[in-house]
């Protein structure tokens, strides 16, 4: 397996052999396919961190976080969310289907 | 490393995004012309009504359109939330003034995801939305032409009920 991104928390992998890829969240390694890898990404993406700040909209500062079809479930505390976009933004440009960082800001 | 994304995907993602924001905005489109649709059966203007049903299925399969190219270039297409609908006009005239007012937001969209494919060097989408550019134009100048029917016959007397007659002419 090849590492594609690494950030703080967590690592992606990508076994060409099996075609998938797999995310290391720590303390459980998830198996992901393409299509999951683009669901988490809408998920991760639709998340308002803003709202995290603001004790009204999110009093906990937690993002629950369900994967692959509801077969795993996260709960994301507000510095392992920024993390995990960090990854995925990154894992992303580093797979070559985004273009590089900040071209359409 | 094998390329394996690529080989499942043929756009990039920053399109995918932005093409999912148009889903949002063609179903949007549709449902506000359902609205007027509506609006134009309550108050009397049933050929109106008929050309806003007609505009809603049109802008349905726009939507639809967009949704079946990002399954077929092995996107993400997501099924869109559609709220905040007006149903809300205080004339006719408001009406198709509106709808070209959405016509023109719409047609900005389409040419800023074309711009920026260009910027990306994504050739499928750009390609892809060339039909959607030149649609646009046919939109726009519809209601365009409406408009400038209902100044030519007024809205007094049966100025009304001739503009709803003349409405027909757009409903192919």
């Amino acid at each position: 397996m090849n590492v594609v991104f690494k950030s703080t928390y967590y690592t992606l992998y990508q076994s060409t052999a099996e075609r998938r890829y797999y995310i290391d969240f720590g303390q459980k390694m998830v198996r992901i396919s393409l299509c999951e890898l683009l669901s988490l990404r809408h998920k991760i993406m639709s998340i308002s961190i803003e709202d995290h700040f603001d004790s009204d909209l999110n009093s906990h500062g937690f993002e629950v976080l369900m994967l692959c079809n509801k077969e795993h479930l996260f709960i994301l505390n507000t510095l392992e969310v920024l993390d995990l976009k960090t990854l995925i933004d990154n894992g992303f440009v580093a797979l070559g289907l985004s273009a590089r960082a900040g071209a359409l800001i | 490393m094998k390329d394996i994304a690529r080989q499942s995907m043929s756009i990039k993602v920053e399109s995918m995004d932005l093409l999912n924001g148009q889903i949002k905005m063609e179903a949007h489109a549709s449902a506000t012309y359902l609205a007027m649709a509506s609006w134009c059966e309550q108050n009397g203007f049933f050929t109106s009504a008929k050309f806003f049903f007609k505009q809603a299925e049109e802008e349905r399969e726009h939507m639809m359109k967009i949704f079946n190219f990002l399954v077929d270039t092995g996107g993400n297409p997501i099924s869109p939330e559609v709220t905040n609908i007006n149903h809300d006009y205080s004339s006719i005239v408001d009406v198709f003034e509106s709808t070209l007012e959405h016509e023109v937001k719409v047609t900005k969209s389409i040419h800023n995801i074309v711009m920026k494919s260009r910027e990306l060097g994504d050739l499928a989408t750009e390609k892809f939305l060339d039909w959607f550019v030149l649609e646009q134009v046919e939109e726009e100048n519809t209601i365009r032409d409406i408009l400038d029917m209902i100044e030519v016959t007024g809205t007094e007397g049966v100025g009304l009920q001739m503009i709803d007659t003349h409405v027909a002419n757009w409903i192919e």
